[in-house]
């Protein structure tokens, strides 16, 4: 790949540019180290950053060989931030990707901490980064050249001008030089104020506005660049986090209470004649099985969990009783409030014609592919190592360093490959990093802890349930006039370390409460008033302080509070008697929503027509035949989802048959990552749509494996087209989580198109489906 | 107690402590440090474990390792030296399966847990069918006992791009040689 690139005609800000720094001369190697500076910038930057506890670890190095390693904090999700990042890197500083290496997770090795799923703050820190970076390697040129910087050009890490020419590689070689840029942020911290209970969680941001290139200039970015880790991974190449083992290294396997509630009265006792090698663990309700031997441990557990004994509890309402509890719960004060009651209220009351529905979802599971597993090697000094998938690193070394009572700083945590989890451990918590470095500090051994499939279903933090009630008023000329909303669903910020709760040890303290996720695509909807209600956990006052405990997932919030609202402009738009896609462009003016919906509906061969369908019926009419749409506008991009189905009334089965998703992302990175991200999420959006429930009875989670938890399955999967709209002006835009968001109501609508009934709650299971139309039947 | 058992992996026979009932997940992994399968359910639920045992896809977390006596194991380690052995070659430092190949070229892993074994699968179906149409692909990773291959990250797309593509390099290159 050969890249030109002009340098930057952008007037600088001059405010602050670093400069290089020379520490010494090298007979052999070189290298450029790009460090961090606590901000100077501002005097409210400087006041905002303790000097406590900063990484130290350089955040790109340029070695004389041409090589450049990148530093990030941040880590592999599985949607392909280790390609985007390279890219980014490669256009802002003139090299070609292939030059680029990443470090990603481990603390002690990289400086920046912050959300893996965070990819736009991610992305401008690196771009800022190597933009510095750039700039500091033209002056470095421009003395060595003798030109004036405005005469050279970069192509392929070579700076040239009148003629000649100099490699970055040359420019540091024989030489170690310094690059100190400016930064803001804390370390990651347990803080008993913060509304998750931990602090600091963002990492680090890059200050100052070194001038960057023109989006529209790129040439790597936007390119299908291939994601690093895939041939080690196809080869078996990759060392996964499940891989990880140290010498004199435990087994271990926890047994956890028969309910979330639970406590312990005695624990069970080892037949050594069976099992001579393991061993017993107790701390208050933290029970483990451990051994040199994996199998051993495996078995030796279940024979100790069957003669444990614990406590009894009920203090959970039950899946089927959700609702009614949720909705019979006295709620107060909503836990946020966006848009005026009163002006809502009397357009609601002068409306010609109001729509209103009650929404409902049950609790839903990350469900990742793997139970997770984690290792933890505490040691005599008080210092500890925790080898970790988990995708904030620096938020979970603050939790394992507050459980344990050891000081953050001897702390390190080690990141590496495991199953994808969609925003379980984006607060650091909810692995079994806990378990392990816990009975690591009692046993003063490595211990790895790999959770069992029901450990993991029944003791992981769930999606909590909600119901939402919603309503809108209508003009005589059939615009929506005003929309309110009301949210009701459970903490989802829980990510305290379940092993030490159960172990009667030091966690973070997160506090009940909701927020509004929506983002408004529809500013001809003159009034809107929303509102958000988040009680505590289910079961929260459980004696073994676990109880249903509710974490974020995939298109936190806005996943669920775009249902409820989109699924109220399809019946609104029915009421109006409109086509779905006329109804929406009547009321929204963003040129961005409006093209990509068009772009969209076209692909998707859509015909204009009110739902619902007249030609519903299948010739031999044992079928139904829909299709609906939905929108949402996220993270600075627009996403579009319509979906084709057919329902067999006979059995209540739903199946997609055509899915057509389309996303402006700004600036697309790279389209085939993005086209395998909206390719996936409309599997997973699909998947929750149609089959995904958590079920529970008044103690425990009852669906604790793959046939009780019902994801999609390949033959599932209807024919998916994507839509790319890519834009140079506009940034960049998250790419990769908001696909699955855009199918639930799209498939909801698509139902009402073909059997004239709106469901108002997902998953569209057999059984819910064939109630709904049995209600039809026997009303009519 | 353990016993000592013979196994055969990716050609070799590897000499290996355990007791009869240890499922061969755990054997391969831990005793052999072959680590393309898995652990992903326990219970023959999901796939990432899937290995072939003389050509057929078998799920290592409830196999017990007794049962492997006298029987072929291949994980995907073993990949290229298959598809070597079946053109007659040596395998090279650089071979690849033509199934791995076209994971590599079709971007299938995301996170990529469960890619060993969706990998197995597809060698599986393709010595069965070597050209399995959409339907065919769809079937067999969802309908074959024990249980569908499952994905969370959702690739299924991208599998059976793969899976046809390979085909398709398999097919072709059976007729030239």
């Amino acid at each position: 790949m050969k890249i030109m690139l002009p340098v930057s005609s952008t007037v600088p800000s001059q405010e602050f540019l670093p400069q290089l720094t020379r520490r010494g001369f090298l007979k052999t190697g070189g290298v450029l180290m790009v460090s961090l500076a606590t901000p100077r910038l501002t005097s409210q930057a400087s006041q905002a950053v303790p000097q406590r506890r900063m990484p130290i670890a350089s955040w790109l190095e340029l070695h004389d060989d041409g090589s450049i390693l990148v530093r990030t904090g941040r880590a592999e999700i599985g949607t392909g931030m280790s390609g985007f990042y390279p890219q980014i890197v490669a256009d802002e500083l003139g090299v070609r990707p292939e030059t680029i290496s990443l470090i990603m997770g481990d603390t002690d090795r990289t400086p920046d901490g912050g959300f893996s799923a965070g990819f736009l703050t991610g992305a401008e820190n690196l771009r800022k980064v190597a933009a510095y970076t750039y700039q500091a390697l033209l002056r470095l040129a421009s003395e060595k050249l003798h030109l004036p910087v405005d005469q050279l050009t970069v192509s392929d890490g070579v700076v040239s001008g009148d003629g000649r020419k100099i490699s970055y590689a040359e420019l540091v070689r024989n030489q170690q030089l310094d690059l100190t840029i400016p930064v803001s942020g804390e370390a990651a911290r347990v803080d008993p104020k913060s509304w998750n209970g931990l602090s600091g969680l963002d990492g680090l941001v890059v200050l100052g506005n070194p001038p960057m290139r023109p989006m529209s200039g790129y040439k790597v970015v936007g390119t299908s660049y291939p994601m690093p880790g895939i041939p080690d991974k196809v080869m078996g190449r990759t060392q996964w986090m499940c891989d990880v083992a140290l010498p004199n290294m435990l087994h271990a396997r926890v047994v956890r209470p028969p309910t979330l509630g639970s406590t312990l009265i005695a624990a069970g006792t080892l037949d050594k004649t069976k099992f001579p090698n393991a061993q017993v663990v107790v701390k208050k309700n933290l029970v483990a099985v451990v051994s040199p031997n994996e199998w051993e441990a495996i078995s030796a557990s279940r024979a100790v969990a069957s003669t444990t004994k614990w406590t009894e509890w009920a203090g959970l309402p039950g899946s089927d009783k959700l609702t009614g509890f949720l909705r019979s719960y006295p709620w107060k004060a909503p836990s946020e409030g966006k848009g005026s009651i009163e002006e809502t209220a009397a357009a609601l009351s002068t409306s010609v014609k109001q729509v209103s529905a009650i929404y409902e979802q049950p609790f839903i599971k990350h469900a990742p592919i793997s139970p997770f597993v984690a290792l933890a090697d505490v040691r005599a000094d008080g210092s500890a190592t925790v080898w970790s998938h988990s995708a904030n690193l620096q938020g979970l070394r603050a939790q394992i360093a507050n459980t344990l009572s050891i000081s953050f700083d001897k702390v390190v945590m080690r990141w590496l490959d495991h199953a994808g989890q969609f925003g379980r451990t984006t607060f650091g918590g909810d692995g079994a990093e806990g378990d392990a470095a816990i009975l690591s500090q009692m046993l003063h051994r490595p211990v790895r802890v790999q959770w069992m499939l029901q450990d993991d279903f029944a003791w992981s933090a769930s999606s909590p349930g909600w119901v939402e009630e919603i309503a809108c008023g209508l003009d005589a000329n059939n615009r929506i006039t005003a929309i309110k909303s009301s949210f009701y669903s459970c903490q989802s910020n829980d990510a305290r370390i379940v092993g030490a709760i159960l172990a009667g040890m030091p966690t973070s303290e997160p506090k009940p409460g909701y927020w509004i996720a929506t983002e408004w695509p529809y500013d001809r909807i003159p009034h809107r008033r929303e509102e958000a209600y988040g009680r505590p956990n289910l079961g929260s006052d459980a004696p073994s302080g676990v109880g249903m405990r509710g974490l974020i997932m995939r298109t936190p919030g806005q996943r669920q509070q775009n249902f409820p609202l989109e699924s109220l402009l399809n019946e609104a738009a029915a009421a109006a008697g409109m086509d779905p896609i006329a109804f929406r462009l009547a009321h929204t003016s963003d040129q961005r929503v409006i093209e990509l919906v068009q772009a969209t509906a076209k692909a998707a061969e859509w015909q204009p027509r009110p739902s619902p369908n007249p030609m519903a019926r299948s010739e031999d009419g044992k079928q139904l035949h829909g299709r609906g749409m939905c929108l949402m506008i996220r993270q600075n991009g627009c996403w579009v989802g319509i979906a084709e189905i057919v329902v067999t009334p006979s059995t209540g089965m739903i199946q997609v048959t055509q899915f057509t998703i389309g996303a402006d992302v700004g600036k697309i990175i790279n389209p085939r990552q993005l086209e395998r991200c909206m390719l996936s999420g409309v599997v997973m959006g699909i998947s929750e749509a149609l089959k995904e429930e958590v079920t529970f009875d008044t103690g425990k989670i009852t669906s604790t494996n793959w046939s009780g938890y019902k994801i999609l399955t390949m033959a599932e999967m209807p024919e998916i087209k994507t839509v790319q709209i890519s834009r140079d002006d506009k940034g960049y835009a998250g790419g990769s989580e908001p696909a699955n968001a855009v199918c639930p109501a799209a498939i909801a609508a698509a139902f009402h198109d073909a059997t004239g009934i709106h469901p108002r709650r997902i998953p569209l299971t057999p059984a819910y489906v064939s109630g709904l139309l049995k209600t039809v039947r026997t009303a009519s | 107690m353990a016993d000592q058992l013979i196994l055969n992996v990716n050609g070799q026979e590897r000499s290996v402590h355990a007791t009869a009932e240890t499922p061969l997940l755990y054997v391969l992994r831990n005793e052999l440090h072959c680590t393309g399968p898995r652990y992903g359910c326990g219970m023959a639920q999901c796939g990432a474990c899937a290995v072939l045992v003389d050509g057929a896809e078998v799920r290592s977390c409830i196999t017990p390792v007794s049962a492997m006596s006298g029987k072929k194991i291949v994980t995907i380690e073993g990949l290229p030296a298959l598809w070597a052995q079946s053109k007659g070659a040596a395998v090279g430092a650089g071979t690849l399966h033509p199934v791995q190949q076209a994971w590599i070229d079709e971007q299938v892993p995301q996170c990529g847990y469960c890619q060993s074994g969706m990998m197995i699968a597809a060698v599986e179906l393709l010595a069965a069918n070597p050209t399995p149409s959409v339907a065919q692909i769809k079937d067999a990773y969802t309908n074959k006992p024990p249980s569908p291959h499952l994905c969370r990250c959702g690739t299924y797309a991208a599998i059976i791009r793969a899976v046809q593509r390979a085909s398709t390099v398999m097919t072709s290159d059976g007729r030239s040689s």
